[in-house]
């Protein structure tokens, strides 16, 4: 798996000026990380003016807080977790459809639909197509998603993150992929459906 | 490294990981640099609001001075300095239920922030753990803003439990990473628990 793009290595000497508040470490920190933030916060919140709001709270925390950085864990860690936090809270504020909703049924003939005939690597190439279809997920599936597949989170520290269970954080994995396969391939949706109906 | 899911094909969870992480990443649409700067100065932010913050500070202290003595309640910007200041102008009290419980909100209040002010060493770098304490001060700020602008004590009972519930709170994120660090400041917190 290749590497998230948060994993950037800030020299301790630019931390410790900017424990010591110096405005030109901040900067550096915050153009470091200016990319992997506003991507991360996009990705969840789905609005450039929201990813904006997210990326500048975020990283107001982390410069303002710096000084309690200890360095037990990697600091690009420790400013991926308060991005993604943020942008949990502003969706939790905003509330709303931001979840694909999941019954036990749907989640076990989706699971079992995966497991006999899983899509084809050539379903995903397409960025545009890609993008979009993730554009037209709820939010918080769609954070899901690229939470775990993207950032590489486990489903137990999403589940925590966004408080609520495992099976939940796994459903929205697997109904994610669903209707990402639904929204890249929909002839071949169509072509089930028509398949399906009695004559 | 995500853990293992059972729920899908390992082919389509790589190949679907990979096509993520292949889109390209994404720039603000504006630079949000100067806006962090702007919000990271406080000795310009304090020049350019201490006129304003004067004028605010006399006009309460002016207000503050019109009120009965007997039903005021001291409303500061400092939770502290509310604790202190309130039993330096508080008049004489009628003894009733409501009265002792504020005087011991208010007392249980000062002994956690002493607390909170001892054990500031430790304070959380978790990223979670920091997000909620942030959210905690921020609404011990809301609630002291509001108890600034109380005008008896019956206005100000709810909101005195109301903040000792959220200091109750914060002690509670601060003694997580204290009692993993320091045994002492865990016992610090019981014994003060235990003093309440």
């Amino acid at each position: 798996m290749s590497a998230s793009n948060f994993q950037i290595e800030i020299p301790e000497t630019v931390l410790a000026r900017a424990r010591r508040g110096d405005n030109a470490a901040f900067e550096t920190i915050y153009r470091a990380f200016e990319r992997p933030a506003y991507t991360l916060a996009l990705r969840m919140s789905g609005d450039r003016d929201d990813a904006c709001e997210i990326v500048h709270d975020a990283m107001l925390r982390v410069l303002q807080r710096i000084a309690q950085f200890r360095g037990e864990s990697p600091f690009w860690g420790w400013v991926r977790q308060i991005v993604a936090n943020e942008a949990l809270m502003r969706m939790r504020r905003n509330g709303g459809r931001v979840f694909e909703s999941i019954d036990a049924e749907s989640v076990e003939l989706h699971s079992n639909d995966l497991r006999v005939e899983p899509p084809s690597t050539s379903i995903w190439p397409d960025a545009r197509g890609l993008d979009h279809a993730l554009n037209a997920l709820p939010s918080l599936t769609r954070s899901v998603l690229w939470l775990y597949h993207v950032e590489g989170y486990t489903h137990p520290e999403i589940a925590e993150m966004t408080g609520k269970t495992v099976s939940f954080s796994k459903s929205q994995v697997a109904r994610g992929t669903a209707r990402l396969r639904t929204l890249l391939d929909p002839l071949k949706e169509a072509a089930s459906c028509l398949m399906t109906t009695p004559p | 490294m995500p853990d293992d899911d059972t729920t899908m094909n390992f082919d389509s969870k790589r190949s679907l990981g990979a096509a993520l992480r292949a889109l390209p990443t994404s720039a603000p649409p504006r630079d949000l640099w100067p806006g962090l700067a702007r919000a990271l100065n406080p000795p310009r932010r304090r020049a350019r609001m201490l006129l304003p913050m004067s004028f605010a500070a006399a006009v309460l202290l002016a207000l503050l001075w019109s009120l009965p003595i007997e039903h005021r309640v001291s409303p500061s910007a400092t939770p502290s300095a509310a604790v202190v200041s309130t039993s330096n102008v508080s008049a004489p009290m009628t003894d009733s239920p409501a009265d002792r419980e504020l005087d011991r909100l208010r007392a249980r209040s000062q002994m956690i922030e002493r607390w909170l002010q001892a054990t500031s060493a430790q304070a959380p770098h978790d990223g979670r753990d920091l997000m909620a304490a942030a959210e905690v001060e921020d609404m011990v700020g809301l609630v002291d803003v509001q108890l600034s602008a109380t005008r008896n004590d019956s206005d100000a009972l709810p909101l005195w439990r109301q903040r000792v519930a959220l200091l109750e709170d914060l002690s509670a994120i601060r003694a997580a990473p204290a009692a993993l660090n320091l045994g002492d400041a865990n016992r610090g917190l019981a014994s003060a628990a235990a003093t309440l």
